[in-house]
């Protein structure tokens, strides 16, 4: 699948690291600028913001300056339950970036997580009147996204145990010359695996030992192995005899994994970002019929994906409903996808490739995983786990 | 502070992110450098005042950055008919997948609204924790209309059993006729909803259909999109040219005449049969047109300019002394000078009784990479409006059948529509009068 490659070290940890890079530059940069300039919010590790005001509610930009001598998060957050109207993720010594929200009546605050300081909560600034701005966001933390992580991981790992079988037996079938079965058990099969979510990396090299495919590789490449490699092989005419090292090898991989996947932990801010990635992966390659490597099945792993992104939605959920007024859209429109796509499943258990699809059932199932993208897409942002001063 | 709030919007070359980057970022959102909070001696406090959309800031913001200013969006008509072709285009076919007639109002007030403010300019609402940006950020942190105009149009399908809008449907809008020297391909042509969208530069273009598009995504699926482009008119102050080389749509109807436009481009509820909820629309042909321009290249300049009736180089009629000196035909009965069969000719003979056949011809180029053979893809987004497809386009398109100048071109999709009447207010959406 898919591999999401990210900008910065993984969130949070890491923040320390990554700007002490930067803190060598600032020795020059913002202590030598000399005396605070109007017009801007000073923040360092000794000072969160001085004191600040907005000239009323309405839409508002303020500017934050980094005169400290290290990286630094600043939220502007509600002072009475620390939820965030706005962040600046991460400002290097001497930059200004800029918060703009819409200032509703209520109270303000910033919060300084500097990288080299004790974190500080600035002067609470207090909004008159009755005005509706943009509302604030309680933060996930850290703490509140590792008991989800930890059902995860135990259920991928029930999940990875229900699928060694399932491959073994597909391997067995290769062995036994019965194309029939080879075909009905790689389906099986390879449905489990989708319904892992298997985006992100989230199995390392395994996945492109399981689920490569053959782009980089080219369909001839003894290189190139996995569940479309076998596709390949059983619906194009190769001999079962052939195929039997494939399905062998295959059948070896998936059992290291179920292994190796008991040693490994999750990454928390992964989970909310699976949960669109799988269904962002099904559009790129399945609904394309991209990954159509000749048995049609694109749709079902589609419906796979759509398994997956819920398994990942049901664990965040709590974190979620609170937080996310558009939750009830996301599963509206899981569920509209899901009925589309099972319309086009034949009696006989197959499914009609992408590629025979009529114009309007094509239209209609592409229309509605965008639109579903779209409601998913908050996911992420809201689950990502914060800092916040409370941590520290 | 108070001291600078008049300091003029830095352009693209203020570099380096600083004190004064925010200057930047106020274009657009703020009236006139209103600020407010500043206070003198030690007080970091600061915020100006904005207002997301307001159109008097953002054009003076695009006067300052070289981008053009709004067109109006409200009106009795859609803005972007009567004007002549902007720098960039992108014509895009959906189909409805909208799944109720509710859903399609809908999808039709979102377009609107969309359409409202990208064509009025503002600064999006800004990135909070809640979700991805809402605005792809192609044009810096405040969107500024340059000119945008968004015209919106329907197609005969939208009339099918689905919305039950069968009843409603526009007299004159049909499936897009094939003539004989048409090679339609039905992936590019057709569809229930059509959106041009016009502006001065392409980034503009492409923020705007980027916008709709991830606003719209579950009640309509694009089946097909050109890019078009119109040139700098080449000596300037003579008309734009195509990828023939020659200057294209010289003659059209005046849009400064009103009775002009009653008469030739507005549609005529209901004396004229049309339903009353047209009132303000217009039939809005576009056609695909390849050139073959390896072949055209390889073609003398005289058998060029006899099939097209005028001088390449000056645009001249062959007949004429200027680009706008009306081609005498009545002094030329066998095409002596101007062939019968010119191009030109054929499209608008000039008599009284092919006068109301005449259409408001909109054309862009356009330009996408290459053939199976390694020859240039390259040609015309044809696009015209008009009061009836079958007195005006058809008319003028069967009276070009078989003229010399189609072994080098082909018009290999597009659609009919019907641009919807203009979104009068703020209350008002595309399609009211049709869905309401």
């Amino acid at each position: 699948m898919r591999i999401r490659r990210l900008p910065a070290p993984a969130a949070g940890a890491v923040l320390t690291a990554f700007f002490a890079a930067l803190t060598a530059c600032s020795s020059s940069g913002p202590g030598a600028a000399g005396a605070q300039q109007p017009g801007v919010i000073d923040v360092s590790g000794s000072q969160c913001g001085g004191t600040w005001s907005v000239p009323g509610p309405g839409w508002h930009t303020i500017q934050i300056s980094n005169q400290g001598t290290g990286g630094a998060e600043i939220d502007l957050v509600d002072p009475a339950n620390s939820a965030v109207y706005a962040e600046i993720e991460n400002t290097g010594p001497g930059t200004v970036n800029p918060i703009s929200i819409d200032f509703g009546s209520g109270k303000y605050a910033l919060v300084c997580l500097f990288s080299d300081a004790s974190p500080l909560k600035g002067v609470t600034v207090t909004v008159p009147g009755h005005a509706t701005g943009t509302p604030a966001v309680l933060p996930v933390t850290y703490n509140d996204l590792i008991p989800p992580a930890k059902t995860y991981q135990a259920e991928t790992e029930t999940a990875l145990k229900v699928l060694a079988p399932e491959t073994a037996a597909l391997a067995a079938a290769v062995r036994s010359g019965n194309l029939t079965a080879a075909r009905r058990d790689w389906l099986t099969a390879h449905l489990q695996y989708e319904t892992l979510g298997d985006a992100y990396d989230a199995f390392g090299d395994f996945d492109t030992e399981i689920d490569g495919r053959a782009d980089a590789t080219g369909v001839a490449s003894p290189r190139w192995t996995g569940f479309y490699r076998l596709e390949y092989g059983l619906w194009h005419g190769q001999s079962l005899a052939s195929l039997v090292p494939v399905a062998s090898r295959l059948n070896s991989d998936v059992d290291q994994l179920v292994a190796w996947w008991q040693t490994q932990q999750v990454p928390l801010a992964d989970l909310g970002r699976r949960a669109h990635e799988v269904i962002e992966n099904a559009l790129e390659f399945q609904l394309t019929g991209h990954d159509d490597y000749g048995s049609g099945t694109t749709l079902a792993s589609t419906v796979a994906s759509i398994t997956a992104s819920r398994v990942l939605l049901a664990l965040l959920h709590p974190l979620l409903a609170p937080r996310y007024p558009g939750l009830p859209a996301v599963y509206t429109g899981l569920s509209q996808l899901q009925s589309l796509l099972e319309k086009e499943q034949l009696p006989n258990g197959w499914w009609v490739p992408v590629s025979a699809l009529p114009d309007s059932a094509r239209l209609a199932i592409d229309a509605a995983c965008g639109q579903v993208l779209q409601e998913l897409a908050p996911v992420a942002s809201i689950t990502e786990p914060r800092n916040t001063v409370n941590d520290f | 502070m108070t001291s600078e709030p008049e300091q003029p919007v830095h352009g693209e070359a203020t570099a380096t992110p600083g004190r004064r980057s925010f200057l930047r970022g106020m274009a657009g959102g703020v009236a006139g450098g209103v600020v407010a909070g500043g206070v003198a001696g030690g007080f970091a406090g600061y915020a100006y005042r904005g207002t997301p959309a307001d159109p008097a800031a953002a054009a003076n913001a695009a006067a300052v950055q070289g981008r053009l200013p709004a067109v109006p969006f409200h009106g009795k008509y859609q803005a972007g008919i009567l004007p002549v072709p902007q720098r960039a285009t992108a014509v895009v076919s959906f189909t409805a997948t909208a799944s109720s007639r509710a859903e399609l109002a809908g999808l039709f007030q979102t377009v609107t609204d969309r359409a409202r403010f990208l064509t009025t300019g503002g600064t999006p609402p800004p990135v909070g924790i809640d979700g991805p940006p809402s605005d792809s950020g192609v044009l810096g942190p405040t969107v500024l209309p340059d000119g945008l105009t968004v015209t919106f149009g329907v197609g005969s399908t939208l009339f099918d059993s689905r919305y039950g809008l069968a009843a409603s449907r526009p007299l004159h809008l049909t499936p897009m006729k094939s003539f004989p020297n048409d090679d339609l391909d039905p992936a590019q042509s057709g569809g229930d909803i059509v959106l041009q969208l016009s502006a001065g530069n392409t980034d503009t273009v492409l923020h705007a259909l980027r916008d709709i598009a991830k606003n719209t995504r579950g009640g309509m699926q694009a089946n097909w999109r050109i890019d078009g482009f119109s040139s700098p008119a080449r000596p300037a102050g003579t008309v734009p040219r195509n990828l023939l080389g020659f200057m294209d749509g010289i003659a059209n109807p005046a849009v400064t005449s009103a009775a002009q436009m009653d008469s030739l481009v507005w549609v005529n509820p209901p004396a004229s049969g049309e339903p009353a909820w047209t009132a303000g629309g217009t039939y809005f042909v576009v056609r695909l047109i390849r050139m073959f321009v390896e072949f055209w290249d390889r073609v003398d300049i005289e058998e060029q300019e006899t099939m097209i009736g005028r001088r390449r180089g000056t645009g001249f009629p062959l007949d004429g002394t200027s680009v706008h000196s009306t081609p005498d035909y009545p002094a030329d009965p066998t095409g002596d000078v101007i062939p019968l069969t010119a191009h030109m000719r054929l499209a608008n003979p000039r008599t009284p009784e092919t006068a109301s056949s005449a259409i408001l011809r909109r054309a862009y180029n356009y330009n996408r990479g290459l053939d199976a053979v390694g020859d240039l893809d390259m040609g015309l987004v044809f696009t015209c409006f008009q009061q009836d497809i079958k007195r005006q386009f058809e008319t003028v398109q069967t009276r070009l059948i078989g003229e010399p100048l189609v072994d080098y071109i082909s018009p290999f999709g597009g659609g009919y529509f019907l641009a919807l009447p203009g979104v009068t207010g703020p209350s008002d959406f595309y399609g009211r009068s049709l869905l309401a």
